[in-house]
C-alpha cells in the first residue's frame, strides 16, 4: 500500500479529529455567544445573537459530519467528505469577505480564538477541504488499514497533532508554549548568571543622582555614546554652557562605576567633565 | 591641552576618558532626572513635554513621522497627521536606533521622533533623534532564547531579544540583563526599535510586575 492511499484512508479520523474538536468548542462553549459579536459572521447575519445561533448550528453540523467520517465506510462516507470539502470552501469563501468587509475582527473558525483573521485561518480551512477531498477518494475503512500499518498510523498521528498544534489559535499555543517551558526549563535562564550592568541601568543611576541635577541644566542630547575603560563607565552627552552671546556647545561627561546599579548604590559618586566641544578645554560647571 | 581630537574615535575616547576622570566629583542622590529641556534617555521620547525651567533655554519642539527624505544631515519627514517637517542632524545630536548610534544609521522609511529647537529657515536643529522608536504595552505570550512572543491587544508581536542590549526591570527595581525571570502571562511594558522589515520589534527595555511603565 502506497504511503499515499494509507493518508487518503486514514484522512476520514484525522478530518474527524479537527471537526469534532472545532465542533464542540462551537457548540458546548460556554462563553460562544459573546466572542460571537466580534467575528465578521455578526456582520454578514447583522446581529451577534444571529451569528452566535448560526455558529451553534455549525458545531452541531461539524459533530454530526465528524461522527460520520468515523462510523461510516468509505462508500457510504463519499458524502460526508464531500459534505467537509463544500465546508472547507465555504470556510475560505467566509474568510475571504471577512478579510475584505471586516478587517481587524475575528473569524469565529475556533471557539476562543478572538484574533484577527490570518494566514493560519485560511490553511485550516484549506486543510478541511483538502482532507474532505481525500476522504471521498478513500478506499479502505480506517479501522482496517490502521491496524495493518501501525508505525505509519502512528506518524500520521503524530503529524497531525504537529499540524495541529501550529495552526492553532494563540489560547491553544500558549498551553503548549507554557508546558514546553515546564519539560525543557526556562530558555533565558542562561542570562541568570550574566553580573554585567547594562548601560539603562547605569543612565538610570545617573539620572537618580546629585550630579545630574548639578549638570542636567547644560544638557541637550541624549545619551551620544558611552564606553567602559578601568571599571569606569564614561557617558557622553552634548550640551550648550551659557546663555545669549556666550553660549557655545559643550561635551558633557559623566564617570559612573560601571558595576554599580540603583539597587546595589544608594549614593553614587559620579565625576562630572564639561569640555568645549570645538577647543576640547575645560569648562567650569557652573556658569 | 591637545585640542579636542575628532577623527579617531579610539583617539577621542581616550581624549574623553582621560577628561572625564579629571572632573569634579559629586555624590549623593538627586530628583528623578530632567533637564530644562526634559529627560534625555529613551523615556524621554513618550514623557509629556516639560515646561522650561530655565527661562534662558529656548522652547524645545517635538516632531514625529515616517523619514520620505535624507539629503546630507536633512531629514524630511511626513508626520502621522498629514503635517509635514524637517529636520537638521548635527554632530551634537544624539541618534538612538536600538542604541546610540549616529546619523548614517538612519534609513529612509524609518519611524522617527525628534527633539529639538525650531531654526528661522523652518527647520528643526534635533538634540535628540530617536529612530523606529515604540513603547507598547503588552502580555508575555511566549518565551523563546532569541525572542518573546508579545500580544499587544489581538496582535501578536514578535520582540527580538538582543545579547548585548535587552534589559528587564522586576517591579520596578534597577534594570537587569538577567532574563530568567519571565513568565508567561506577565504584563509587560516594552520599550524597543520596531524594524520596519519583518514589522517586528528589537527589545531594548522591558518592564514587568507592579509598577511596570509608571518609571515617570
Amino acid at each position: 500500500m502506497s504511503p499515499a492511499t494509507l493518508a487518503v484512508d486514514l484522512a476520514a479520523p484525522l478530518l474527524a479529529g479537527v471537526l469534532g474538536t472545532a465542533g464542540a468548542g462551537k457548540l458546548f462553549g460556554r462563553s460562544a455567544p459573546r466572542p460571537a459579536s466580534r467575528t465578521a459572521l455578526a456582520r454578514l447575519l447583522r446581529g451577534g445573537a444571529r451569528a452566535a445561533r448560526a455558529l451553534r448550528w455549525l458545531g452541531a453540523l461539524e459533530l454530526l459530519l465528524c461522527a460520520a467520517l468515523l462510523a461510516l465506510p468509505p462508500s457510504v462516507s463519499v458524502a460526508a467528505g464531500g459534505a467537509a470539502a463544500a465546508l472547507g470552501v465555504g470556510f475560505l469563501g467566509y474568510l475571504g469577505y471577512a478579510r475584505r468587509a471586516a478587517p481587524g475582527s475575528s473569524c469565529g473558525c475556533t471557539a476562543g480564538d478572538d484574533g484577527p483573521v490570518g494566514v493560519r485561518a485560511f490553511v485550516r480551512a484549506a486543510a478541511v477541504l483538502a482532507g474532505g477531498v481525500a476522504v471521498t477518494l478513500a478506499e479502505h475503512p480506517w479501522w482496517t488499514t490502521a491496524p495493518h500499518r501501525p508505525a505509519a498510523t502512528a506518524g500520521a498521528v503524530l503529524v497531525a497533532v504537529a499540524g495541529a498544534v501550529v495552526l492553532a489559535p494563540d489560547r491553544w499555543r500558549l498551553l503548549w508554549r507554557r508546558l514546553r517551558l515546564r519539560l525543557t526549563g526556562h530558555p533565558l535562564d542562561g542570562t541568570r548568571a550574566v553580573t554585567r550592568v547594562p548601560v539603562t541601568a547605569t543612565v538610570e543611576l545617573l539620572e537618580h543622582s546629585l550630579a545630574w541635577q548639578t549638570a542636567s541644566a547644560l544638557v541637550r542630547s541624549a545619551l551620544l555614546d558611552h564606553w567602559d575603560d578601568g571599571g569606569w563607565r564614561i557617558l557622553q552627552y552634548a550640551g550648550v554652557h551659557g546663555g545669549g552671546g556666550a553660549a557655545r556647545p559643550v561635551v558633557v561627561l559623566f564617570a559612573l562605576d560601571a558595576a554599580a546599579s540603583r539597587d546595589a548604590v544608594r549614593e553614587p559618586a559620579v565625576r562630572v567633565s564639561v569640555l568645549d566641544a570645538d577647543t576640547g578645554e575645560a569648562v567650569a560647571l557652573t556658569a | 591641552m591637545s585640542a579636542y581630537p575628532t577623527g579617531d574615535p579610539l583617539a577621542r575616547r581616550r581624549f574623553l576618558t582621560a577628561a572625564a576622570l579629571r572632573g569634579a566629583t559629586v555624590i549623593g542622590t538627586g530628583v528623578i532626572g530632567a533637564t530644562a529641556l526634559g529627560a534625555v534617555d529613551a523615556d524621554a521620547a513618550f514623557a509629556e513635554p516639560l515646561r522650561a525651567l530655565d527661562p534662558a533655554a529656548a522652547d524645545s519642539t517635538f516632531v514625529e513621522g515616517r523619514i520620505t527624505w535624507i539629503d546630507g544631515g536633512l531629514l524630511e519627514v511626513a508626520g502621522s497627521w498629514g503635517e509635514y517637517a524637517r529636520v537638521r542632524v548635527t554632530g551634537a545630536t544624539s541618534v538612538w536606533k536600538v542604541r546610540a548610534t549616529t546619523a548614517a544609521a538612519i534609513e529612509t522609511g524609518d519611524g522617527l521622533y525628534a527633539r529639538g529647537v525650531p531654526m528661522p529657515d523652518g527647520t528643526l536643529a534635533a538634540d535628540a533623534v530617536w529612530v523606529n522608536i515604540v513603547n507598547l504595552h503588552t502580555t508575555l505570550r511566549g518565551i523563546e532564547k532569541d525572542r518573546l512572543h508579545l500580544a499587544h491587544g489581538s496582535h501578536e508581536i514578535v520582540g527580538h531579544v538582543l545579547a548585548d542590549t535587552t534589559s528587564v526591570s522586576y517591579s520596578g527595581a534597577a534594570p537587569t540583563v538577567d532574563l530568567s525571570r519571565l513568565r508567561i502571562g506577565q504584563d509587560a511594558q516594552v520599550l524597543g526599535a520596531w524594524r520596519p522589515s519583518d514589522d517586528s520589534v528589537e527589545l531594548v527595555r522591558v518592564a514587568v510586575g507592579p509598577g511596570a511603565g509608571h518609571r515617570r
